[in-house]
């Protein structure tokens, strides 16, 4: 776990143009694990590298939507979304995980088990 | 048959003195400063404390997702994602230019319509990128960590985003960029071997592109905004730092108006020389300048005479300027010629690679609108400037003929002459 210490220092220097809903998210996962938190921003982080804006916030639509398919999600964002998700969480996502992330559901799944203490996704 | 002529044909802008032509205009005949109290790292107090800053847009975040901009650019976010901070900047600067010249896609994307740029790159961008490639030990290497931030960034970007077909080009001589690259222009179109070329200027206003130049004692450190740029005054201490983006289209005649495309100004010639002194510093007696500026008068087969107005370099920099002051009088003076001096960055701040375009563009705004922008914060003319006209404020006659004047590191010089375009 992120101390929020780190994580006030994470939020300056790397969350800058972040919505202030995801950058609180952040802030309250560091303060208490809040797993729904968690979920957030990684729905968030996601959602900022997108090229193509979402019509609808991302934890708002249906977990089954499909990152490439249905988001338009390319390398690009994939490796803008990784290298954040490593910085915020201080974590490390191996490549061979990247291709079994399809869905949100399995975006969110996998930073629960990394960051989230290994807890499932709800 | 006579060569092509080259006409200024549209005009774009995202400076600290306005985000479109109109307050620009405005800007330059009230004599109104872009430059703001600025912190180049936010709560530490730096000795350098002014910019002209760029209103409207909001680029402190490092990703360009993070970035925001006015209302009216049509560019989808996508394109962004290539770019440095003034690469958003020159894409509503050239959207701006290439409607004022009412191009459509088919001319934008013939093979003889060019793209030339002068930029100094992202450095703030490309220490970030390689600050993560260093702290992650070579894992972290984001794709568009060379494209975005190096010096050809605006070049590469806005071709591939406009579909340039024709001559695509990078110039890298520092302050005087852009100016060599509307020369450069000017030749190609004049040999016929493009119709137009775009001409882009951008830079970045971080403390990475700016700050630097504190090291040379280059800035100023006046604090108050209103008195910092004060060019060819006897009290200047520097140049005042800003970016943004000024995108020019240069175009042979016939083709503007046969579209009714505007034609600001005639480019009648350029000409441009080394001063073979110093890395950073201009001779101080402006020999240079001079040699560049008989050259651009000769090549528009114009004397010194008809000269109406000269859009100096002068950055406000104490050796700069006296160098510039000495190289005007050599050229003017001695002919007894009288035109009117004035530098435009007593209001904008010094855009770098970006000046020369934003200055011609200022320039062509000059002769299509008949005034003569004065030289702001001029109380005391610095001793140098004996017997230069130098008016403190604007001028309303209209200026048939301006020469630009530009200068750039390693002691490039470059210098153009306008005129009020006649069949």
């Amino acid at each position: 776990m992120i101390t929020p210490a780190q994580a006030q220092k994470n939020v300056q220097e790397s969350l800058s143009g972040f919505p202030p809903r995801i950058t609180a998210a952040y802030l309250a996962f560091a303060e208490s694990g809040d797993l729904a938190s968690l979920d957030l921003v990684a729905m968030g982080v996601l959602q900022f590298y997108l090229a193509r804006k979402p019509e609808k916030p991302l934890d708002e639509i249906p977990g089954s939507t499909r990152l490439v398919d249905d988001l338009g999600c390319d390398s690009l964002t994939m490796m803008d979304t990784v290298f954040l998700m490593e910085t915020l969480f201080s974590i490390k996502l191996e490549d061979s995980e990247l291709p079994k992330i399809i869905t949100l559901d399995d975006l969110r799944a996998l930073l629960r088990r990394l960051a989230g203490g290994g807890a499932a996704a709800s | 048959m006579s060569a092509p002529r080259a006409v200024v044909s549209g005009l774009g802008f995202v400076t600290s003195i306005g985000n479109d032509r109109a307050s620009v205009a405005a800007s330059l005949r009230d004599l109104r400063s872009g430059i703001e109290s600025h912190e180049f790292i936010p709560g530490v107090d730096l000795p350098v404390k002014v910019a002209g800053t760029i209103k409207g847009f909001d680029t402190s975040a490092i990703h360009w997702a993070g970035w925001r901009w006015p209302e009216g650019c049509s560019f989808s976010r996508e394109v962004l994602r290539g770019m440095p901070s003034h690469g958003l900047y020159a894409l509503c600067a050239a959207e701006q230019a290439i409607g004022d010249a009412r191009l459509t896609g088919a001319e934008l994307t013939a093979e003889d319509t060019g793209l030339f740029c002068g930029s100094a790159g992202s450095p703030r961008l490309m220490r970030h990128y390689l600050n993560q490639l260093h702290d992650s030990h070579g894992e972290r290497v984001s794709p568009m960590g060379v494209v975005s931030t190096i010096a050809g960034s605006l070049n590469f970007n806005l071709a591939a985003h406009f579909g340039i077909r024709g001559a695509v080009a990078g110039f890298v001589s520092a302050c005087a960029s852009t100016t060599q690259a509307i020369g450069y222009a000017f030749d190609e179109i004049r040999l016929g071997r493009q119709r137009r070329i775009l001409v882009v200027g951008g830079e970045d206003l971080t403390l990475d592109s700016i700050y630097p130049f504190h090291g040379m004692r280059a800035l100023s450190r006046n604090p108050d905004p209103a008195r910092a740029s004060r060019p060819f005054d006897r009290d200047r201490d520097g140049f005042v730092g800003t970016g943004g983006s000024v995108a020019l289209v240069l175009e042979e005649s016939e083709s503007a108006r046969a579209r009714g495309a505007p034609m600001y100004a005639e480019l009648a010639g350029w000409g441009q020389s080394g001063d073979g002194y110093n890395v950073a510093n201009s001779d101080p007696k402006g020999r240079g300048l001079a040699a560049a500026m008989a050259r651009a008068l000769a090549a528009a087969g114009v004397s010194p005479g008809e000269i109406d107005y000269i859009n100096a370099h002068a950055t406000s920099t104490p050796a700069g300027d006296a160098s510039e002051a000495l190289a005007l009088r050599s050229v003017f003076t001695l002919a007894r010629a009288h035109p009117y001096v004035s530098s435009t960055k007593a209001l904008t701040g010094h855009s770098l690679s970006c000046s020369g375009v934003m200055e011609t563009a200022f320039c062509a705004i000059a002769i299509a609108q008949g005034f003569i922008p004065g030289a702001a914060n001029l109380d005391n003319p610095d001793a140098a400037c004996e017997g230069l006209n130098l008016p403190q404020k604007t001028v309303l006659s209209a200026p048939r003929v301006i020469l630009k004047n530009s200068s750039g590191f390693g002691g490039s010089n470059v210098c153009l002459v306008l005129r009020r375009w006649a069949q």
